[in-house]
């Protein structure tokens, strides 16, 4: 049995799951700095980079995605991905799609008390930067265990 | 650090202050008032009004901005302050009042065109009020002839002619009453009613009864008419607005003038609340504060050519400020050290370690040569054309190293605008090669050798942290620290160098494993031993040791948090590539060709903006929580001088 279907189940878990995580929370994290710069536009720069943050996951789980469809062949029109090589694939889609889902949901919130505390007061903005990037291990740890297995996959005997 | 007292006759106040604004020498301290004969001269009431025409002026640009927008946009935000004259300062000071009193005008004509849109929905208000009575041929306000009581008002229900009559009738059959409906809608109906008047207390009963109330603001005139009133009167304020804004755009000659004005008023201020803060007797003042040592000679020097006064040195305390001094390869990084915290009097400045380990991050995680090349372009050009203010051009500054450190990566990665090079020799070639095969010197691609990257991701790391405690324990030495040095600190940098042997060798000799073994099993004995020494007793002393040995998860954490470097540099690279291989889909055709540039620029404009954000955002977190972490204690306060706190005017140095 071919595995293309799992192969390909497994660039889209990656893709979407990480994909909705960072949707929800870029989502709440510009509705919050959107309150803020109808208040004081000057602060469009820093609220930027606040809501930014939440997004990585997207890109993760993207790459992750896009890795698999590499080096399952799809890309380049190839159908040779056995079975096992399919599951392989899905299964380490799940590290990033989950870990990205989440992640990026709690880093949204965290980026919206990050928001509310430089409004407040300007100064606090690294502050809330770097308060916020600690939730971003998490998402990373997820996508360097997708990434590590989808690389080997090809050169596995299986 | 020193502090200084400068001393000087009350009649060179003026020059001598001016003086010191201009050179931005000096920070000065608030007198606390305890010298005796000397006395607080008190300025406040000057500073209201300066304070006050900087908020007009202020008031006055946002307005003019308003109406009519200043040209340059977002690129003018680079500019630094203009340029001006000693002798220009003269010349705006005598100005000052004309602007002034343009900036009452155009606040007074804004003020004027709020109300005159305030005073319009009013009138929009009560034009839809009068809406219903349009038919109506007698004034709101009748009550009635000489025989007969009026009623005009309206009903909370909706009624034909007869349902009225009918409802009035039923209320009291023995009212003689006559009716007329001028409008009925659901909820409402609005209606004149006659009756004779030797019946109107009757007639009023019943229409209470009915929930009959008279319209709101009747007036003497027949509603047509007022209605016709009322629109003229829009049409003239809408007109007196117009002519409002025109006046206000005419002034938009007066804008450069207008922030020159605010400038002067806002260095007046500060100078006047240097004079408020400082002791006078009857012919002297006396100045203390602060000044970088390396500067004491340019203050004298300066104090007494401009002024007769005595100039003394003493060494500053404690709290004395920080003055950050580096070299141009680590100035632009202070500005992220002051973002976290500027150093204490025990810290050693970390700006330069900062500077280094930040563009070398920043360009491991960017790593693209080609958009290494357009950040080093950029900014150039940007210092070149703007010339920008120190902070900014700092900032500009930061990112050109950054950008030089990521050119240089990016060809250890062998990316050039991802794999831009490769990608397009094969769309018009019809081949297939890779980076790898095109550029003529050995590439690590880290798509391919993630593991060793993330390897030597992590060896950075270590160096890193290790850097950081190396401050620690120098730190630690200054003070006379002994035991926190070696103790705290030496023994786990040991621990963590016999990781990292005993990692070295299990990929290459077992030798350096029996090595790194050694030296973590002795320095976690050492920590054992040392760790608990501020516990009682023996047991005390040894459980607190053992439990010190815990906090390897906390260095084991931070080590793991420097694969970002990988996760980030592979990010650009692939996202890089992605929109190359979208780019290039089309074929060599004309529209293909479109295609492939509108895709290419846009695509890499993007993931030049993303990645440019997210490796700034995590080099920036490497350094405060993993590096920072270890030894920086922060909480010192900045320098600041008596200067010339300008917002678009300095003064040119002669």
């Amino acid at each position: 049995m071919n595995g293309i279907f799992l192969a390909i189940l497994g660039a889209a878990i990656a893709t979407v799951l990480a994909g909705i995580g960072s949707a929800k929370g870029v989502g709440s994290a510009a509705q919050t700095a959107m309150g803020v710069l109808s208040e004081d536009s000057s602060m469009f720069g820093k609220m930027l980079v606040l809501t930014l943050l939440p997004g990585t996951q997207g890109l993760y789980g993207f790459i992750v995605g896009f890795l698999i469809l590499v080096s399952s062949g799809i890309l380049n029109g190839s159908t040779d991905v056995t079975f096992a090589q399919g599951l392989a694939y899905a299964g380490a889609s799940l590290a990033i799609g989950f870990g990205g889902l989440f992640s990026g949901i709690a880093q949204g919130k965290a980026a919206v008390s990050g928001i509310a505390m430089t409004s407040k007061d300007e100064k606090n903005f690294s502050k809330g930067m770097v308060s916020v990037t600690l939730v971003e291990i998490y998402a990373l740890l997820a996508f360097i265990v997708s990434l590590l297995v989808v690389i080997q996959i090809p050169n596995m005997a299986i | 650090m020193k502090t200084v007292r400068i001393v000087a006759l009350r009649s060179d106040r003026k020059r001598l202050l001016e003086h010191l604004q201009d050179s931005a020498l000096m920070q000065i301290k608030k007198a606390d008032g305890s010298r005796g004969g000397f006395e607080h001269v008190d300025m406040s009431r000057h500073m209201q009004v300066f304070e006050r025409n900087v908020t007009l002026t202020e008031q006055a640009l946002k307005i003019l901005d308003g109406v009519s927008p200043e040209k340059g946009g977002m690129l003018s935000s680079f500019k630094g302050r203009r340029q001006i004259d000693p002798d220009e300062i003269g010349a705006i000071a005598a100005g000052s009042g004309n602007v002034i009193s343009v900036c009452s005008r155009i606040v007074e004509l804004d003020k004027k065109r709020a109300d005159n849109i305030a005073e319009q929905t009013r009138i929009a208000t009560q034009l839809v009020q009068l809406e219903a009575w349009q038919k109506l041929d007698i004034p709101l306000n009748t009550t009635g002839t000489r025989s007969t009581a009026i009623f005009v008002g309206s009903f909370p229900e909706q009624y034909t002619e007869a349902a009225l009559k009918e409802a009035i009738a039923a209320e009291n059959p023995k009212l003689e009453f006559e009716l007329e409906i001028e409008h009925a809608e659901p909820s409402l109906t609005c209606a004149v009613i006659f009756a004779p008047l030797s019946q109107k207390a009757m007639a009023e009963d019943v229409l209470r009864v009915l929930g009959f109330a008279r319209p709101m603001g009747a007036t003497s005139k027949i509603p047509k008419d007022k209605a016709e009133r009322l629109r003229e009167k829009t049409k003239r304020l809408k007109l007196e607005n117009e002519m409002a804004e025109d006046e206000i755009a005419s002034y938009t000659g007066k804008r450069e003038d207008i922030k020159v004005t605010q400038d002067y008023f806002r260095i007046r201020t500060d100078k006047y609340n240097v004079i408020n803060n400082i002791d006078h007797s009857r012919y002297v003042f006396v100045i203390e504060g602060y000044v970088p040592e390396e500067d004491c000679e340019k203050l004298r020097e300066l104090c007494e050519r401009v002024a007769t006064c005595v100039v003394d040195f003493g060494e500053a305390g404690e709290d004395a400020p920080v003055k950050l001094k580096n070299n141009k390869f680590a100035e632009p990084a202070q500005n992220i050290l002051t973002m976290y915290a500027v150093p204490s009097k025990v810290d050693i400045d970390p700006t330069p370690v900062l500077a280094f380990f930040f563009y070398f991050f920043f360009g491991m995680m960017f790593s693209d040569a080609g958009y290494g090349i357009l950040m080093v372009l950029a900014t150039g050009l940007a210092i070149k054309l703007f010339k920008p203010d120190k902070r900014m051009r700092n900032n500009l500054r930061l990112f050109q190293f950054c950008g030089i450190s990521t050119t240089l990566w990016g060809l250890v990665f062998g990316s050039i605008f991802g794999d831009a090079p490769a990608a397009l020799y094969n769309m018009f070639t019809g081949s297939n090669i890779t980076m790898a095969q095109l550029l003529p010197w050995p590439t690590l691609d880290p798509q391919k050798q993630a593991l060793p990257l993330m390897i030597i991701s992590i060896a950075f790391g270590l160096i890193h942290v290790l850097v950081g405690m190396s401050c620690k324990f120098i730190m630690c030495f200054k003070q006379k620290d002994y035991a926190g040095a070696f103790f705290d600190t030496g023994l786990w940098m040991l621990m963590l160098i016999g990781f990292a042997v005993l990692a070295a060798g299990i990929a290459l000799s077992p030798v350096l494993m029996t090595v790194g073994t050694i030296i973590a099993i002795a320095s976690a004995v050492g920590l054992i031993l040392t760790q608990g020494r501020g516990k009682k007793g023996i047991v005390g002393k040894f459980i607190g040791g053992l439990a010190s040995l815990y906090d390897i998860t906390s260095y084991i954490s931070d080590l793991l948090s420097y694969s970002r470097l990988l996760a980030l540099g592979l990010t650009t690279g692939v996202m890089a590539q992605v929109f190359n291989m979208l780019a290039t889909m089309m074929g060599t055709n004309v529209l293909g060709i479109v295609f492939l540039v509108v895709i290419f620029l846009l695509g890499h404009a993007i993931n030049i903006g993303l990645n440019a954000l997210g490796s700034y955002v995590h080099t920036m977190r490497l350094q405060y929580v993993e590096m920072f972490s270890k030894f920086y204690e922060g909480g010192g306060k900045e320098f600041e001088p008596f200067s010339l706190n300008s917002k678009y005017i300095k003064i040119q140095e002669d």
